[in-house]
């Protein structure tokens, strides 16, 4: 019923498009790690279905953003799962840039982070994230730029005033 | 100097790039440990219910579904809480008329159900009380059908929508332990678009008749099981009935000597295919006279919810 192969080929080729996703959308590498890598074993789960899916990265993206949402109440059962794969290997610093952009983040609402990260990660428009996350265009286009005018004054140096002519098409 | 908000999200997006997700093998590996676990834990626990003990449900049952907006009707919806199916039922399109596969007596007299759209509650078959367990039926999202050398079903994009509930039963001659059940149905109700059940079953045939043997986990090795196709006939429009033979293991899935057979029916009623997988208790086969007895009334309770 699942293909392991097929499964095996859509991890790999979406894992690190979707690892960026969940960092921006939850702010924290480890949290991120443990939410994207439990939303693959629920893709997996249903991989016998799944793997017909038009869009199972969209399916993946609605996992990762929802126990995003739900991740304190799930983070002790998320905890208890990752103890069985062992401690994550030993990496770097995130870069300062990083760092700052994650800061402001944490300051932004739970959906303006969402709308942003799949606009700049995914460069989906306006009307393909209002699909995605089932809320009218409207509704994005002010998450957006409400999200953006509030990263404009946590950044320093950021292009504010371009930005809704350039990218809110 | 100026910088674009995209430069931002670059930066970040080049640090998530050097920390690396596990492999997809270890991946897999831990879902299905965990699944195992998680079912090991339900028997256990249902077992300490059945001598009395009262153990909190709650740790072992998935919490209740919630509901969201499913991409597409046919794909289990997303949800921060355990994945359930929850999928929508789109209108279904005119297509190809029901099967021309070989029917059985029991269709005659009766024009072909229209497809329903949605699978109520109704259509799942009751248990007669002598096979009633302390533990009740209950929706569960989990695979329809076993694995068969990694076979896949072309056939499941043309489902409207699905369920399946596990039902617990036991024996009516086994008196003598009380509630102790002797099986588990993982019993699945799918609707297809018209014309399209068919398919699914001649699917299913294939991947039996291409799947003689094959390996699965067990313990730290691996078992060798093998499947064949039975002969069935009278139930519903069409059915497929195979059994899988399985070395009998422990609860640490290590072989213990001995041999199981568990049986698995699909039945085509219309547009509509129901799946009776009889996946056992502790440990023992799947009882032929019983397994043949629920699927009628499988097929009696989803005839009475197409009438």
């Amino acid at each position: 019923m699942r293909d392991a192969q097929s499964f095996d080929d859509f991890y790999r080729s979406t894992a690190r498009r979707m690892a960026r996703y969940g960092y921006a959308v939850v702010g924290d590498h480890s949290e991120a790690q443990d939410l994207v890598q439990e939303a693959y074993t629920r893709a997996w789960r249903h991989w016998g279905r799944l793997a017909a899916h038009p869009a199972p990265e969209a399916w993946l993206r609605l996992v990762v953003s929802r126990l995003a949402t739900d991740r304190w109440r799930r983070l002790r059962t998320l905890r208890g799962a990752l103890r069985l794969a062992g401690p994550p290997p030993a990496v770097g610093p995130p870069t300062e840039d990083s760092v700052l952009l994650l800061q402001a983040l944490r300051q932004v609402p739970a959906n303006h982070r969402q709308a942003l990260a799949l606009h700049y990660l995914f460069d989906m428009s306006v009307e393909e994230i209002a699909r995605e996350v089932g809320a009218p265009v409207g509704t994005v286009k002010s998450w957006l730029s409400r999200g953006r005018s509030r990263l404009a004054a946590l950044l320093p140096d950021l292009a504010g005033v371009e930005l809704e002519a350039n990218d809110v098409a | 100097m100026s910088r674009e908000l995209s430069d931002w999200y670059q930066r970040l997006a080049a640090d998530a790039d050097a920390r690396d997700l596990a492999v997809p093998g270890v991946l897999r590996r831990r879902a299905d440990r965990r699944a195992r676990l998680r079912a090991v834990g339900g028997s256990l626990a249902v077992a300490l219910l059945a001598g009395g003990v009262v153990i909190g449900t709650s740790l072992v049952s998935k919490p209740p579904p919630v509901p969201s907006p499913a991409v597409r009707p046919t794909t289990p919806a997303p949800s921060a809480t355990a994945g359930s199916p929850s999928p929508s039922a789109p209108p279904t399109t005119p297509g190809r008329p029901p099967s021309s596969s070989p029917a059985s007596p029991q269709v005659t007299g009766g024009s072909p159900p229209s497809t329903p759209v949605s699978i109520p509650d109704r259509a799942f078959f009751n248990l007669p009380p002598a096979n009633r367990t302390d533990t009740a039926p209950k929706f569960v999202d989990r695979d329809v059908l076993p694995g068969l050398c990694g076979a896949r079903y072309p056939s499941d994009a043309a489902i409207v929508q699905r369920r399946t509930r596990s039902l617990v039963f036991k024996l009516p001659e086994d008196n003598i332990d009380g509630n102790a059940p002797d099986g588990t149905y993982a019993h699945t109700i799918t609707i297809y678009r018209a014309g399209r059940a068919d398919d699914a079953m001649n699917e299913l045939r294939r991947a039996v008749r291409d799947c003689p043997e094959q390996g699965r986990p067990a313990g730290d090795a691996s078992m060798l099981t093998r499947q064949r196709l039975l002969s069935t006939t009278g139930y519903g429009d069409e059915s497929v009935l195979f059994e899988m033979r399985e070395p009998n293991v422990d609860i640490n899935g290590d072989p213990t000597g001995g041999e199981n057979v568990r049986l698995v029916r699909a039945i085509r009623i219309g547009d509509v295919v129901t799946v009776l997988w009889e996946i056992g208790w502790e440990s023992g086969s799947s009882p032929r006279a019983q397994v043949d007895a629920d699927s009628r009334r499988a097929v009696t309770a989803i005839r009475a919810w197409l009438d």
